[in-house]
């Protein structure tokens, strides 16, 4: 099959073509990933400027139980699995987990190794880089925000505030959202492109099957037939009209056939005649099987020789 | 003309140093052929051919030992010094090594299916596990290898069959005309 003219016709397309499909799939693929991931890390960023914002006047009112209400309705949100705000020394204030308050935040941390590698933190950052993506403890993978809430005039020219202006980040808000359902997009992704190549692989070596059988094959066994039949003497049928080369062939083919068919007769006459005039009987068995010169004929293509 | 007078020969478009059946018969100095020295070269090409069929297998190997390496991200290699990275400059956005990628590969495959057509081989492959070297080192500098392994992967699996099939099967044609040949010259004798 392999090496037979079906293989040699079947195997380089679907091997072009599906691998080619692949490659493209893959690369498509990763590219709407990082885009797919940029744009839950966008998201979760105007989600974390919206809890700052939203969270600024109890915190200019020193309001601590009101901050700790709005900290507990959006950590009880589907997909939120994390919110805490800090303090500049990393001090936890606020948290949905009760457990850490009052602990301080681990700067080794991936989320926070980022500001915290060299000896003085850096104070402001870009909206991808405020994004982390790691496993919690409970083992759900988390993008992460962390947002710095910067000292704003209405912060240190408060009466009741004790934060100099020289202060340039009063604390940072950190808050975790799941990956569950971006991870679900992107695998209901990977099915459909595999089903994609599939169907691909599938309509590649069908297609090109089925034109072989119907351009190829069918005509070629036809006149395979055929020389079968002339080969045994048997040139009474003809063969079918065909398209194109295939037609080129079958003339070609008939027309060998035609003057096989001259020779024979003209061998069996001449066979007679030598007969008649030797006064013996000629074998008209003998006749098909030797050519003129009396020596056994040869398959051009296979050496077997006819006829010994 | 005695064979050994002429110049190496090579067969139509085939680039692999094997010598071709036509080149010419080998004949003495009186025009008679000599059926040994035919058979022998007959032989000889036969062997050859057989060789270079395999090689298209090691091309394969070899990528597959690279690929390995570079799923470890060439962990057993020693980190690039800052300087040399330095030097180097920022490496070229992930996107850009894919489109070159897409086309690396189309461009392959379509010259692959032109020797095919054209009855020519001239490589076995390994150049081609440079080129692919060439990517996963590029996406490793470039922090997504992780991302487009498998990409890399699937277009050397492509690229590598395919060139190991066009060889392998043009090496058996070649050695079946090799084999004719012999039956030709046995049939002589």
């Amino acid at each position: 099959m392999i090496g037979g003219l079906a293989g040699k016709a079947i195997i380089p397309v679907a091997v072009t073509v599906t691998g080619f499909v692949i490659v493209c799939c893959i690369l498509l693929y990763s590219v709407m990933k990082v885009d797919m991931t940029a744009n839950a890390e966008r998201q979760a960023t105007v989600l974390a400027g919206t809890v700052v914002k939203s969270t600024r006047y109890a915190m200019l009112q020193s309001d601590d139980e009101n901050l700790r209400d709005i900290i507990a309705n959006i950590s009880s949100q589907q997909g939120v699995e994390h919110v805490r705000i800090f303090n500049k020394k990393g001090l936890i204030e606020f948290s949905s987990d009760q457990t850490e308050i009052k602990s301080f935040v681990d700067k080794k941390t991936a989320g926070c190794i980022g500001c915290h590698s060299g000896p003085v933190p850096t104070a402001s950052l870009g909206e991808m880089e405020q994004a982390r993506q790691f496993v919690n403890a409970k083992g759900r993978a988390v993008i992460a925000i962390t947002a710095p809430i910067y000292n704003e005039p209405d912060c240190y020219n408060a009466a009741c505030h004790f934060h100099p202006p020289g202060q340039k980040v009063l604390g940072t808000l950190d808050i975790g959202l799941s990956r569950h359902p971006l991870q679900q997009s992107l695998a209901t992704m990977r099915g459909r492109m595999l089903i994609f190549s599939l169907m691909v692989l599938v309509l590649t070596v069908g297609g090109v099957s089925a034109l072989l059988v119907r351009s190829i094959f069918g005509p070629m066994r036809m006149i395979k037939k055929f020389c079968d039949a002339v080969c045994q003497g048997d040139c009474k049928h003809g063969l079918p009209p065909f398209d194109g080369q295939m037609e080129e062939l079958s003339d070609s083919v008939q027309k060998v056939a035609g003057e096989l068919k001259k020779s024979r007769i003209a061998l069996q006459e001449a066979e007679v005649r030598l007969s008649a005039l030797s006064g013996h009987e000629a074998d008209p068995k003998n006749a098909p099987t030797n050519n003129e010169a009396g020596r056994p004929t040869e398959d051009p293509r296979t050496g077997n020789r006819h006829g010994d | 003309m005695r064979r050994g007078a002429q110049p190496k020969t090579r067969g139509p478009g085939t680039g692999m140093g094997i010598e071709s059946n036509t080149a010419g018969s080998p004949e003495n100095p009186c025009g008679e052929t000599e059926p040994d020295a035919l058979r022998s070269a007959a032989r000889k090409r036969i062997q050859q051919l057989r060789t270079t069929a395999n090689r298209g297998l090691w091309a394969i190997a070899l990528f597959l030992v690279v690929s390995i390496a570079a799923l470890n991200h060439f962990s057993f290699l020693p980190p690039l010094p800052d300087q040399i990275r330095e030097q180097l400059g920022t490496p070229p956005p992930a996107i850009m090594i894919s489109g070159l990628l897409i086309l690396y590969s189309f461009s392959s495959l379509v010259l692959i299916l032109a020797r095919m057509v054209g009855d020519s081989v001239s490589h076995s492959g390994f150049y081609h596990v440079a080129y692919l070297t060439g990517f996963y080192c590029f996406y490793n500098l470039a922090g997504s290898l992780e991302d487009n392994f498998w990409a890399v992967f699937a277009a050397g699996a492509t690229i590598l069959s395919l060139e190991s099939y066009h060889l392998w099967s043009w090496c058996s044609r070649q050695i079946n005309i090799e084999l004719e040949e012999l039956k030709r010259l046995d049939r002589i004798e």
